[in-house]
């Protein structure tokens, strides 16, 4: 018997008490209920901080246009500095009732995680479709289901025209 | 001046400390305020995997929240320190993963590493509601053995995304 085989042999499951057992006293009662006024409250911050973060994303995607040429063609850091600028806008803009500039952004760092070489002309349209959608009150959801599945088709165009340009890992 | 039947602080949280990594300072502040309006007692912040070693040892948190890809160390690096961390029951914090990418194969490297539960960005405050509550109520099935103690490594990690909540990933 192999060290491995003996230690799967001899491991044993242990349940250690959930941390609101431990931690939340004896009025503990399971379960714990999600109580509307404490999601009412959430909803509130959201909706304060949701201000100050319009202003920010806006900021952001107009500061993110003239990076695009320094970006596509290879200068140091821009590359990097770019996209955690977007994948900020990812992670944030959709709690902040962006969601359309957030499946744009998500799109656009999925195009930079694949490829070694990007297009500015793609980079551009879709830092374009991202101002676009900000800037409107009620961004049409057809309208940004149409642009993403373009974009992505002229990507895939692009690879096909220059397989180099994938990166080594990507399928 | 509030009375207690004004404020929200009906669900008892305030003896849960929570350790947040994450290197975004705009989603640490979100982060923050929502746990504060949970009534969360303690929220401890870093800024990446390595400050999140150095704060799990410090101030001995009951649950980890933390982002996948930051730099110089990740996510996952720092869960599969944590988990090593057996003189700090590294092995027993429950750690929930809040991350952009959700494709099955980055969920799974995440179970592998040793986290607990995975949110896909954006998040929600009921989802981050839910997925909290949770993580403090679930009993933490732990496997002992010669070499390992930590989460199953079998076990099943669900994605849960705000808008559908449903699962990307085993």
């Amino acid at each position: 018997m192999t060290t491995e085989q003996q230690n799967l042999a001899t491991a044993r499951f242990v349940r250690l008490p959930s941390i609101a057992e431990r931690k939340m006293g004896p009025g503990y009662i399971a379960p714990v209920r999600l109580d509307p006024r404490v999601l009412e409250q959430m909803q509130q911050t959201i909706s304060v901080l949701g201000r100050q973060y319009c202003d920010t994303l806006s900021r952001q995607i107009h500061e993110l246009l003239p990076q695009i040429v320094d970006v596509c063609s290879g200068v140091a850091g821009a590359r990097h500095r770019f996209y955690e600028t977007v994948h900020d806008m990812r992670g944030l803009a959709g709690t902040f009732g962006h969601p359309i500039v957030g499946r744009f952004a998500k799109s656009l760092c999925g195009y930079m995680e694949k490829f070694d070489v990007i297009d500015a002309t793609i980079v551009r349209f879709y830092v374009e479709a991202m101002r676009d959608a900000l800037e409107q009150d009620k961004p049409d959801e057809r309208l940004a289901d149409e642009t993403l599945r373009s974009l992505e088709q002229l990507i895939i165009r692009t690879g096909m025209a220059d397989p180099t340009a994938f990166k080594q890992h990507a399928g | 001046m509030n009375t207690s039947q004004d404020s929200v602080n009906i669900t008892p949280l305030a003896n849960i400390k929570i350790l947040v990594v994450e290197d975004s300072e705009t989603m640490r502040t979100l982060l923050t305020a929502l746990l504060s309006a949970m009534g969360i007692g303690e929220i401890i912040c870093a800024t990446n995997g390595d400050e999140g070693v150095a704060a799990f040892a410090a101030h001995a948190p009951d649950l980890i929240i933390t982002d996948g890809m930051m730099q110089p160390m990740t996510g996952y690096a720092m869960t599969r320190a944590i988990r090593a961390m057996h003189e700090h029951n590294g092995s027993d914090v429950p750690v929930v993963m809040l991350s952009g990418h959700g494709d099955p194969d980055i969920v799974e490297w995440a179970r592998d590493e040793g986290v607990n539960d995975y949110i896909v960005k954006p998040v929600t405050p009921q989802l981050l509601y839910e997925r909290v509550l949770a993580a403090i109520e679930k009993p933490l099935h732990i496997v002992e053995s010669g070499i390992y103690r930590g989460p199953s490594p079998r076990r099943r990690l669900t994605a849960h995304h705000a808008a559908t909540d449903t699962n990307k990933a085993g």
